[in-house]
């Protein structure tokens, strides 16, 4: 059974920021809503090192445990989704995920939360696939069509590998080893409870 | 409770450690030569080891997306799925099992003396209408935000997810909108009460006397005996800590707060709310069921002459000493 | 809802299963990993990867009902890379991008800009109507009132002030066509003032590089790097700047467990990857060169036999070299001599060695200065001409290699053939106008033959007395078509020339900066913006900085009134009354010329740098078989372009029917003339002062001359004997040419092409077998030398390396040496005490008014800001992301931004990016856009704050080194 994972490989991203236009176009996502960002750690100094950070689409995902409406769900491939129409805005995906995926658009008054939206995998939402209603909901669904995620498919430097976690950990660990440094998989040991031997 | 406290240590220890990231910038390793930036590349073992938690910089003006991993995400998850909902089975259901007990054992507090028929102004208009409106508020923003902690567990298998996100959701907004009035009454009730509610000596004989509910003496009170000076404090304080906490859960992210700040938040909001909860139980319980002619105070406002002097027996003297029109008592019945 | 999701798990099973081999339907194995970044050795037991066919795409916003999509591809705009871009269009409309896996170039990969550009497209702050200046207001004109009005205004101009009052602003965002047609309507229309941002970005590479070994191009390509042992990239952040680009030098140097040395004076995103950083003083590449050469000699690392063989002038590079001693290069640059002895070790032994250079060597008053010393540090160590070495220049825009190619610029021809009248008569023939009357066209044949005014000082040209500007008068009007105005330097003086001007027109997607600061500067009339297509509603040949043509296919129709760049040029020749000479030989429907047709003209004509080749046709084939190409060598294995390298890099000589594969890597000597060798370029005689120019016992692999040979003419054919070998035709057709010196016809003359066909049959290179120059006597420094910025902080230095003698340059005085002594004697560098560079950021391309208007770019950068260092900061009492003033040199200039307090700048040294405009002094312009064609973000521009300095053999401009401070706002 595949179990879908992301991992950025630090030492190969340069913040180029193609996977963050990649997603909003892919997904039309709006202004103010970053499914996908790209921080910078140690900025201008050595040891710089940039990671590009989406939902990660946890192992026992944080989020789906605090919801109190129960929104979220995992897919067999194991990528975290959610409802917008079970939603109601608390917030508290964005307390408990180690990874500041969730997005709220600021709606009505005070800091007042709409439906939360997030990283999909591109991989839609509970409507039936690849309809106008699941696009205008949570974007595009490729994993529908045999396709990864935009964001890692179209990363510059291939640094952001999308898929199958076995593989893309082989991936990784074949890389470290060719090139003899790794800074890590960013995130794995908090998402998936597991890092990458090498 | 100990997890609590550990938790919350925690949060201020990640801040600590905050400070020290931006004060001295450590988080490379070795550093073999400042000329290899490769070679000293961030390892992100290194810095969970040692801050906890990832930080760094984004150009977007969101800045809490800086963060980039922090585990804490999932103690809090813990909180709040485990150790929130056993602080507040235990408060709650322990309040009730308490005082239905006490009902058991004592009953209802009588009038020892019967009723005078003749009343006194207790609580004017204006302040039943503060303690029913922040009351109103209080029950509904203590319902709906039980719902949050309990309501997936208990509410979520009785119906359909729809009909269970509609109910929350406008629970939600009610929570929001509603903490405006709770707050409002709050700030009157400290303006209003807290001349009588400085705790001074009478409180130290009453307390001694167990305040005439265990036990059946009828200690000595001004107008607000020991107890009730101690709900006013709960209220006042718990309802300040609720205020706070919750405006800023309400206006996340603002002013600079960072994710552990919001998580503190919520968790004081949290734990508070469900005492404050279990504490209002009392209060309730003492109004209603378990003492005679103590809702008349904020029912109509005027209570029994007898109840007074059984309870605020100084009161009731300094009343009757003033000469003013807000010291009349009325001679015909309540009723 | 609970029942849905248990449907939507099935059909994730579906999928699961696909993955695990078991069933069709999803993707397959490969395709899986492809699609997770396996690419070849990435995943090193698995090899390269065949390429399979990716299911046709339909993500992104589901089609309509009904509709059919359809996949177009075409060539991002916002680099050279050249990233194939896969269009998904339904109805008319561009509704998804796809990841371009076939592409050898990107594979797949975009950076931020490629991977949003169908946002330009749909273009809610595209300017969408024709515009005219009245009153100081916009008012919506139609497009036929437009052109009249505007061909009017110029033969006006014409009339009172001569050819040479109208200049003619281009783009390197055009296709190729579009450029080539650009430099045709200056020419036809009288004037060499045609220029394109290649003036401000690498003319002075073009001029360095093709003065030292024949051509000005990158000599090698972005994939080769791969083969690098060794990579120096100097003065350049490809991480920002040309992100796919680091696909491969990254995965390269993995693969080859590469030195990736940066030399930056900021510790770029490029520098965070490198295995050893090397921080310089802005402005002293020259001293760190030579001090990097000065280590080579010292311990007899270079490269002996390749110098003998191929290199002109290196003992006088050497008593220059021998001067900067170790000592002498800290004290002016700042880099101690250990590092750059360990810097030299690797480049010069560990090779293949390559270096990599963009704008912060090309910007400077010593710009060509500042690249010759970088070819000489690749000669000497012998790192030219082979697969994983060479000068791999970065350039800008996705067409400024073309743009360049096909001379829309001041100093020549298409395809370098320079102004002289051979030239001259050359494109008559090919364009078949008569040469007397392209000569009345100009002023007079003096004026034809001379260099026209760089971009960078058209202001100048406009504001200074007549008697100082070397033509009939003052240039009275600007037709700018697809160029920025912030990202010229001195802005707050172009504001001078914007008022003065007689008519200003701007053709461009965007109303741009010409437009708000012509506003500011008081404009009220006299002005027209002519909305343009982007290049993804146009179809047409682009060249990216490896050389390789690619062909685009337009996307979608323009979009509201927009019309393409080839229909604007024809509708300004039409009504300039030219239009039916120009398009002679070019097909025009509907008022837009066909673009097959102008690159078929342009082959006709570009034997002088092998444009010769690569006819529409194969091409298109190119594009259609990109899955054919090796990613490495860029060659095709299989398929119909078989043989051939991707996009047929120039030169690839003689006719289409030749089938020259085009020229992968420049000067390389390991393949034959065939097969895309080269040696270097035979441009410069055979013998200087008795000294032999041409190669000694060095050539390419089956060349039947077997030494040095120089370039070919008819009359060299006949010394060898070969002159047999040409058709009856082409005989005919070298006489026509040559009348009574049809000797003189040469490889670049002979419209036949028999002569390059019998060059190549005998393993020959046209353009002869040469050395390559150290010493480039006809450069103001023949050989490099170090000279201070205009504005150095470094005061102590200048007596020693003064900037060069004031001169008349370009028909304009340069006055430099006055501007920098004056400097001296006010004390400048007191009150500046900070120097001041700038740059690139990823999100944002050139004068930025395009890519600020994109809301999924702008949504990334805010704000303009300005980089600092904490010591310097503190010294100021200025915050991380508080607001400062920025003040410079010249004009009292000043300038609002906020602070972003950094140790990516070392002490002493402030940054900004170059990308911002319509903010001008601390006041937003806004308000001086067109309605609703305002860019999203606005902010301060850099070139505000800039000041003067121009390389005297370019007119570059100097936006990397001057004087600036910084307070609290």
């Amino acid at each position: 059974m595949a179990r879908m994972k992301f991992l950025c490989d630090a030492d190969r991203c340069i913040e180029c920021n193609a996977c963050v236009t990649a997603c909003k176009n892919e997904n039309e996502v709006p202004w103010g809503i970053n499914r996908r960002r790209v921080v910078t750690i140690n900025d201008g100094k050595p040891g710089e090192r940039s990671v590009s950070m989406a939902c990660m689409h946890c192992t026992d995902a944080p989020c789906q445990a605090v919801c109190p409406v129960n929104a979220f769900y995992t897919t067999a491939d194991a990528v975290v989704l959610h409802s917008k129409d079970i939603c109601i805005g608390c917030g508290y995906c964005f307390y408990a995920c180690p990874f500041g995926a969730p997005q709220y658009p600021r709606v009505g008054n005070f800091g007042s939360r709409g439906k939360m939206d997030k990283c999909t995998y591109c991989a839609g939402g509970p409507e039936t696939d690849n309809t106008a209603a699941e696009y205008a909901k949570y974007g595009a669904n490729r994993l529908a069509q045999g396709k990864l995620p935009l964001c890692a498919e179209m990363c510059s430097t291939k640094s952001l590998l999308a898929g199958d976690g076995e593989i893309i950990a082989q991936i990784y660990k074949e890389r470290v080893m060719k090139r003899g440094y790794g800074s890590g998989a960013w995130g794995w040991q908090t998402a998936y409870h597991e890092t990458i031997k090498v | 409770m100990t997890r609590l406290l550990a938790r919350l240590g925690h949060i201020l220890g990640a801040a600590v450690f905050l400070f020290t990231l931006v004060a001295v910038s450590p988080g490379w390793a070795q550093q073999p030569s400042k000329d290899n930036p490769n070679a000293s590349a961030v390892q992100e073992q290194q810095l969970l080891r040692e801050l906890n938690r990832v930080q760094g910089l984004v150009s977007i003006p969101d800045t809490k997306e800086g963060t980039l991993i922090q585990p804490q995400g999932r103690e809090w998850r813990h909180f709040h799925e485990v150790t929130l909902r056993w602080i507040g089975a235990i408060a709650l259901i322990g309040m009730v099992v308490l005082l239905a007990v006490f009902y058991l054992v004592r009953g209802s507090i009588k009038l020892a003396s019967g009723r005078a028929g003749r009343t006194i102004l207790r609580f004017d208009t204006l302040e039943r209408t503060v303690h029913w409106m922040t009351a109103v508020s209080f029950i509904i923003l203590g319902i709906s935000g039980l719902n949050i902690t309990f309501g997936k567990p208990l509410l979520l298998p009785l119906m359909d997810p729809q009909t269970f996100t509609n109910i929350s959701e406008a629970l939600k907004y009610a929570h929001n909108y509603l903490s405006f009035p709770f707050t409002i009454g709050i700030l009157f009730m400290l303006v209003m009460w807290l001349k009588d509610n400085i705790p001074d000596s009478t409180d130290v004989e009453w307390l001694k006397e167990g305040g005439g509910i265990v036990g059946h003496a009828h200690p000595p009170a001004r107008r607000f005996n020991a107890g009730q000076k101690g709900i006013f404090w709960i209220v006042v304080l718990g309802g300040a800590a609720m205020a706070i906490t919750g405006y800023v859960l309400m206006f996340p992210f603002y002013a600079g707060l960072n994710i552990a700040n919001m998580q503190a938040a919520q968790i004081v909001h949290g734990v508070v709310g469900v005492l404050f909860i279990a504490v209002i139980l009392a209060h309730i319980y003492i109004g209603t069921l378990g003492m005679e002619g103590a809702f008349e105070a904020m029912g109509s406002g005027e209570v029994d002459l007898n109840w007074a002097k059984e309870h605020h027996s100084l009161w009731v003297k300094e009343e009757m000493g003033k000469t003013g029109s807000s010291a009349h008592t009325r001679m015909t019945p309540a009723e | 809802m609970l029942i849905k999701r248990t449907e939507r798990e099935a059909r994730r099973g579906k999928l699961s299963a696909a993955l695990a081999g078991r069933s069709g339907g999803g993707l397959d194995r490969r395709t899986f990993l492809r699609r997770s970044g396996v690419v070849a050795g990435g995943l090193a037991t698995l090899g390269a990867m065949p390429l399979v066919s990716v299911r046709r795409a339909e993500a992104g916003p589901p089609a309509p009902a009904g509709q059919q999509v359809t996949i177009r591809k075409s060539i991002c705009t916002h680099c050279s890379v050249g990233c194939t871009v896969t269009a998904e269009v339904a109805n008319g409309v561009w509704i998804g991008q796809e990841p371009s896996w076939d592409s050898p170039i990107n594979r797949g990969s975009h950076c931020a800009k490629g991977a949003s550009v169908r946002e330009l497209v749909s273009g809610d702050r595209r300017l969408k109507y024709p515009m005219k200046l009245e009153g100081g207001r916009w008012t919506r004109i139609k497009w036929d009132q437009a052109m009249d009005e505007i061909g009017k205004k110029i033969l006006d101009v014409r009339e009172k002030s001569g050819p040479d009052a109208v200049y003619w602003l281009g783009s390197a965002k055009m296709t190729n066509e579009g450029s080539y047609l650009f430099r045709k309507l200056g020419a036809f229309w009288g004037t060499n003032n045609t220029d394109h941002q290649a003036r401000i970005c690498h003319s002075t590479t073009v001029t360095g590089v093709a003065n030292t070994w024949g051509y000005g191009a990158m000599t090698n390509s972005y994939t080769d790097i791969r083969n690098a042992k060794t990579q120096i990239i100097m003065g350049g952040n490809p991480a920002e700047a040309h992100p796919v680009s680091l696909q491969h030098l990254l995965e390269g140097a993995e693969m080859k467990k590469a030195n990736v040395i940066v030399i930056d004076p900021r510790l770029t995103r490029t520098a965070a990857h490198a295995t050893e950083y090397v921080r310089l003083r802005p402005g002293t590449d020259i001293p760190v060169l030579y001090g990097i050469m000065w280590h080579v000699l010292k311990n007899g690392w270079e490269d002996k036999e390749f110098i003998k063989q191929r290199v002109y002038g290196f003992e006088d590079a050497k008593k220059e070299i021998e001067k900067w001693t170790p000592d002498e290069v800290e004290r002016v640059s700042g880099v101690p001599g250990a590092q750059l002895e360990r810097v030299a070790k690797m480049f010069a032994t560990e090779k293949p060695a390559t270096l990599i250079w963009c704008m912060g060597q090309t910007q400077h008053t010593v710009g060509t200065a500042n690249v010759r010393a970088s070819c000489m540090a690749l000669l000497l160590t012998g790192n030219v001409g082979a697969p994983g070495t060479g000068a791999n220049i970065f350039r800008g825009h996705d067409n400024v290699q073309g743009a360049t190619d096909v001379g829309l610029d001041i100093v020549t021809l298409p395809f370098y053939y320079g102004l002289v009248e051979g030239a001259w008569k050359h494109w008559s023939r090919v364009w078949e106008v008569d040469y007397d009357w392209l000569v009345s066209r100009f002023q007079d044949k003096k004026i034809m033959e001379t260099s026209g005014i760089p971009l960078t000082r058209w202001f100048d040209a406009t504001i200074l007395p007549k008697d100082q500007v070397g033509q009939s008068d003052n240039v009275k009007a600007m037709f700018v078509q697809g160029h920025a105005s912030n990202s010229i330097t001195r802005i707050p003086e172009s504001l001078k020339g914007l008022e003065k001007l007689e008519l200003l027109v701007v053709a461009d997607p965007h109303p741009t900066t010409w437009a708000s600061l012509a506003v500011q500067a008081g404009r009220k009339d006299n002005m027209y913006l002519l909305p343009v297509a982007t290049q993804f509603e146009c179809k047409g040949s682009r060249v990216a900085s490896n050389r390789a043509l690619q062909w685009g296919e337009q996307i979608v129709k323009p979009i509201f009134e927009s019309k393409d760049d080839l229909e604007v040029m024809y509708l300004t020749a039409k009504a300039l009354g030219f239009a039916d000479k120009m398009f002679k030989n070019i097909k025009v429907t509907n008022n837009l010329p066909e673009a097959e047709d102008i690159l078929r003209e342009m082959n006709r004509g570009s034997w002088s740098t092998g444009y010769c080749g690569q006819s529409p046709e194969r091409l298109k084939v190119h594009m259609a078989n990109q899955k054919d190409f090796d990613m490495i060598t860029q060659r095709a294995t299989t398929g119909p372009a078989k043989g051939d390298y991707y996009g047929l890099p120039w030169p690839c000589w003689g006719s289409p029917e030749v089938k020259h594969p085009g020229t992968p890597l420049l000067y390389n000597t390991n393949l034959a003339a065939m097969d895309g060798g080269g040696v270097f370029r035979a441009r410069f005689g055979v013998e200087r002062n008795g000294v032999n120019l041409l190669a000694e016992g060095s050539y390419s692999v089956g060349s039947e001359l077997k030494d040095g040979y120089p370039e070919f003419t008819y009359g060299v054919l006949k010394k060898l004997g070969w002159d047999s070998e040409l058709t009856p035709a082409e005989l005919a057709k070298i006489q026509q040419i040559g009348g009574d010196k049809a000797d003189t016809v040469s490889w670049s003359t002979d419209l036949s092409g028999g002569i390059q066909r019998i060059a190549l049959k005998h393993g020959c290179i046209p353009y002869g077998n040469g050395k390559a120059r150290m010493n480039a006597w006809n450069l103001p420094d023949p050989i490099p030398v170090h000279r201070e910025p205009i504005y150095s902080p470094r005061v102590d230095l200048i007596q020693k390396y003064p900037t060069l003698p004031d001169a008349k340059q370009f028909r304009l005085p340069n006055i430099g040496f006055t501007v920098q002594k004056a400097a001296v004697d006010k004390g400048i560098a007191k009150q500046f005490p900070l120097i001041l560079s700038s740059g690139r950021l990823v999100e944002y391309e050139g004068g930025g008014e395009e890519t600020r208007s994109n809301k999924w770019l702008a949504e990334l950068q805010q704000d303009m800001f300005i980089e600092i260092n904490p010591a310097d900061a503190a010294d100021r009492g200025i915050k991380d992301g508080g607001w400062v003033w920025v003040t410079g040199t010249e004009n009292s200039s000043k300038a609002k931004m906020k602070a972003l307090v950094t140790e990516r700048v070392g002490k002493g040294v402030a940054w900004m990016p170059f990308h911002f405009g319509g903010w001008f002094g601390g006041v937003d312009l806004r308000k001086n856009y067109p309605e609703g064609a305002d860019p999203i973000v606005l902010g301060e521009s850099a070139n505000t704050i800039t000041s003067y300095g121009y390389d005297p053999a370019t007119g570059m401009q100097e936006p990397k080194v001057t004087l600036c401070q910084i307070s609290a706002a």
